[in-house]
């Protein structure tokens, strides 16, 4: 089993001043992998005490906008809605479109908060790699952003360690994929692949699995006639997008000449979208004219359960927890795991469990880049400051590479360090830090522990580098030293402004050395 | 000259380089060799070629597509028209919103090849992307190639200050290998680390030793980023100027495609011997709602190439544009008035040694007989034939290696008889 630390790093998001002295990996673990359902108690106290601005100008009455202008420090009161009360946002004649945007800012606001906060790192960790996993782009596309507090809350936060197939479902059926995938506007006739291909190349079996020179041979596939293909081809594509036809929004689209859809946002099947006659998928026949959405659950069974998933789902979550060229002995251990807890309710936990006690987990100490969030969250939970989330470090975050929930393509953000090491990325990582130590953008201040306070800094630079990263290099240190101020002089009358601010800019240097960017 | 005094005489020795790893020489000169400049665009989500240059008046393209799906040769939507299309029988017009474009046609300087492609037939955006950033042509090549095909062609002993940049968050993966690709999407506000000289020589040292891919990325930011950033025009209190574009040049006030743009143009105007630069614009993933979002993903590609080629005239001779895209999209369109992934797209070639004004390749043709199995525009033009002429065009002679495998049956004759491009 690992160590204290490198638990906290790794599986958390990074530890708080102390937190590592006498913590058990073990048990911490196993707290993690069942954490109580909601947000713990200092998250829901931060997150009720959290503001973000909002501001526009008064609607123009000569194209009949109706709303009064706007400039006011509001509470996040879009994360609990439920869908059909957001929907109303796109009456264009009451609301401005900031509106609209607003709930993508409170969710990301939100999972700064959460992730900088939590109780439960583990699950912040989660949710994260299933929105990449799972992405959609909510700064693309408006019904994405106000959907976005329902995807979070009841997709991706719900399933995070729980069961795939459950959580499949649940994305499948979920208003911002139906829009960001555009199965929304899929029809009988001539259905639009666009969901379907990302189901089986980024969702499920993954692009090793594609056996894209067979195309419609599906007999050809290795396994087929025995009902258990290697791979898909573009054939079980098409067939797919047939099945998934009638999965929709009600977005108010007329049904006929007589029906139409309200609109709420809410999902909708709409039968006489559907195409009902049979189908073959994975070697798999569909009778004609079944139930409602049976032939999308078929489908999502034979997904969801094809042993191409679990290695491709496995292998990803090696390379997010563990390298970024997953060992294969560790990608097998959970490849077994998720395989066997097939129909468990909490399969992707024991999952991560197989992985995180596995010992070539422990032998990837500091192998893993932190991408731009983990970053800003590591060196918030080390320093102990109360962040506040602003705009300018949303903006600067996606400078340095992680706009959050605006990934357009639907692989989601890269998790290899390369896409996060050209040069503007690590300048703006760089920037970032020490504009948080500055506190350029109200994003809170750092409070010094007390006994820095007399520090000189080669003290504090020695200090900082100790808790972030288990140890001070004496080059480092002096380097940093240096750029304080004299190296072993006081830097400054204990409590002075400019002494707090010199040590809180030492916890940025120290945050910026090579040492940091990876765990 | 940019010397060593100079810099210190402006205060910025603190940005002065340190030597990067994979740079063999560091050339530290007013100008370099006047090498050719590749600008490689990459239109990312699979450009429908048929909507961006339609056979229009071919029966089996009317019978297969919604109207708004196609571009009109006739009515208040016609496209332009092409003279010297690939098929005489057929009118071939470009998508109406390229007015820039169709002018680079007409004056001889924009060439297309239609019908292009990979030859593996996948329908993967992520797959047919990784082919052709690795210059290969199937997956058995994807695993033995790790590099880029635009890092292997830059094999050069020499190099300048800053050969290549990628203008986006990280280097594209055509260039996948090269050491010192610049990536940088902007450099608006200069590029130099935050925080001066003395946070610059703190990062100098905590990043001068190590091995990790942190430590290796921040010594060749620091270096590279100082000697932009040293070029850069300052106003008489040391801030960074904004770059000031040839009046000619207009570029589109939304900034997502002309910021990467101009940080090229800026960069080639600095004379730090840049050979090679890439690009993205994305949009083209049309599944749905195909005529607006295709329209305008189309004016932002004329506009801003017309606008980068008005803002480049002193180095049209030495600079050759090409876009490329991972496939084409369906004959077929959907009921969701998108097009789904298909094969063969457009490629265009601009530079002031192209001969333009006409296509190149062959054009199979939309009988049903035709198609790549039954459904897809087929692939007439190896997307490697034409990247394999514009790198023999820039190096002045034979290439190999480059795209390992791969039987050249030589040129299209992209640039007639005239000198390969910037070597005289």
């Amino acid at each position: 089993m690992i160590d204290a630390a490198f638990a906290l790093a790794r599986l958390g998001l990074g530890a708080r001043p102390g937190e590592a002295a006498g913590l058990d990996p073990r048990h911490w673990l196993e707290a993690q992998l069942a954490p109580p359902p909601g947000d713990d108690p200092g998250v829901a106290a931060r997150l009720d005490r959290a503001r973000l601005k909002i501001k526009y100008n008064e609607g123009d009455s000569a194209k009949n906008q109706k709303w009064a202008a706007m400039d006011e420090m509001r509470p996040l009161t879009t994360l609990a809605q439920p869908i059909d009360q957001l929907w109303p946002l796109f009456d264009k004649e009451q609301h401005d479109g900031a509106e609209r945007r607003r709930p993508l800012l409170e969710v990301m606001a939100a999972t700064l908060i959460r992730a900088a906060h939590s109780d439960y790192p583990l699950r912040e960790r989660m949710v994260g790699f299933w929105h990449d996993h799972f992405n959609v782009d909510a700064w693309d596309q408006e019904q994405v952003a106000v959907a976005l507090p329902t995807y979070d809350r009841d997709v991706i936060r719900r399933h995070a360690l729980g069961n795939f197939r459950q959580f499949l479902e649940a994305v499948a059926s979920s208003t911002a994929m139906l829009y960001y995938l555009s199965n929304r506007s899929s029809r009988a006739g001539s259905a639009n692949e666009n969901y379907a291909r990302e189901l089986f190349e980024l969702h499920t079996l993954g692009r090793d699995a594609y056996l894209n020179d067979k195309y419609d041979r599906w007999r050809e596939v290795p396994g087929a006639l025995d009902g258990k293909p290697a791979g898909y081809i573009d054939q079980d594509v098409y067939e797919a997008a047939r099945a998934l036809t009638g999965w929709t929004v009600e977005d108010g689209s007329g049904i006929d000449g007589h029906r139409k859809l309200p609109s709420t946002g809410r999902f909708a099947y709409v039968d006489v979208w559907h195409d009902g006659y049979q189908k073959r998928v994975l070697a798999t026949e569909f009778d004609a004219f079944q139930p409602a959405q049976a032939d999308g659950r078929k489908v999502l069974d034979l997904v969801a359960h094809h042993p191409a998933t679990a290695r491709f789902i496995c292998t990803k979550l090696v390379r997010r927890l563990a390298a970024d060229d997953p060992p294969p002995a560790l990608v097998q251990k959970a490849v077994a795991a998720w395989t066997k807890y097939r129909d468990a309710p909490d399969q992707i936990a024991r999952t991560l469990r197989a992985i995180a006690t596995a010992p070539e987990f422990a032998a990837s100490r500091g192998r893993k880049l932190r991408r731009p969030v983990e970053l800003v969250v590591a060196f918030v939970r080390a320093t102990g400051m109360e962040l506040t989330p602003t705009e300018p470090l949303f903006n600067e975050l996606a400078n340095a590479g992680q706009r959050l929930y605006g990934y357009p393509a639907p692989t989601g953000l890269a998790d290899q360090a390369e896409a996060f090491l050209g040069a503007n990325a690590m300048r703006r990582r760089w920037l970032i830090l020490l504009a948080l130590a500055d506190n350029n953008w109200g994003t809170g201040s750092i409070d010094p522990p007390p006994p820095l306070m007399a520090a000189t800094p080669r003290q504090a630079a020695s200090f900082w580098l100790q808790a972030m990263l288990g140890g001070a290099d004496p080059a480092d240190t002096e380097a940093i030293a240096v750029a304080i101020g004299q190296p072993d002089q006081p830097i400054g009358p204990p409590g002075a402004p400019d002494t707090r601010k010199r040590l809180a800019r030492a916890a940025a240097f120290a945050a910026m050395s090579p040492g940091f960017q990876s765990c | 000259m940019l010397t060593r005094r100079a810099i210190i005489g402006s205060g910025l020795a603190a940005l002065l380089p340190l030597p990067v790893p994979g740079l063999r020489h560091l050339a530290f000169a007013e100008t370099g060799p006047e090498k050719p400049i590749l600008i490689v665009l990459h239109l990312r989500g699979g450009c429908d070629g048929l909507n961006f240059i339609s056979p229009a008046t071919d029966p089996h393209f009317i019978e297969a597509r919604a109207s708004e799906l196609r571009v009109a040769a006739d009515g208040k939507d016609a496209g332009h028209a092409l003279a010297g299309g690939p098929d005489a029988k057929i009118d071939f017009r470009l998508h109406a919103a390229a007015g820039g474009l169709a002018e680079l046609y007409q004056s001889g300087q924009l060439a297309f090849i239609h019908a292009a492609g990979l030859t593996d037939g996948t329908r993967s955006h992520f797959v047919a992307t990784d082919m052709i950033e690795h210059g290969v042509a199937d997956a058995a090549g994807l695993t033995r190639t790790p590099s880029g095909w635009l890092a292997r062609s830059l094999h050069a002993d020499t190099h300048g200050a800053v050969p290549v940049i990628s203008a986006s968050a990280a280097p594209s993966n055509d260039l996948a290998g090269f050491g010192a690709a610049l990536a940088v999407p902007d450099l608006g506000g200069g590029v130099a680390p935050a925080g001066g000289p003395q946070v610059a020589e703190m990062l100098r040292q905590l990043y001068a030793k190590g091995d990790g891919k942190p430590n290796a990325a921040g010594r060749s930011a620091l270096a590279t980023l100082g000697l932009v950033d040293a070029r850069l025009p300052r106003d008489a209190k040391g801030q960074v100027q904004p770059y000031q574009p040839d009046p000619a040049a207009h570029y589109e006030p939304a900034q997502d495609f002309a910021r990467p743009l101009k940080a090229v143009a800026q960069l080639i105007k600095l004379d730090l011997g840049l050979e090679a630069a890439t690009l993205d614009l994305g949009g083209w993933d049309t599944h749905e709602y195909q005529p607006g979002r295709f329209q305008q993903a189309m004016a932002k590609l004329s506009n801003g190439v017309a606008a980068f080629w008005n803002d480049l005239a002193p180095y049209h001779d030495r600079m050759i544009l090409v876009t490329v895209t991972e496939f084409g999209r369906r004959l077929r369109s959907n009921k969701s008035a998108g097009t789904d992934h298909g094969r063969a797209g457009v490629m265009a070639v601009l530079g002031g040694k192209v001969r333009g004004g006409r296509f190149y390749g062959a054009w199979p043709g939309l009988e049903p007989e035709k198609l790549d199995e039954g459904v897809d525009l087929a692939v007439a033009t190896d997307y490697r034939r034409v990247l394999t002429e514009l790198l023999e065009a820039r190096e002045g002679r034979r290439l190999d290696g480059v795209f390992q495998g791969y039987a050249y049956p030589g040129g299209l004759g992209l640039f007639g008889d005239r000198a390969a491009v910037g070597r005289g």
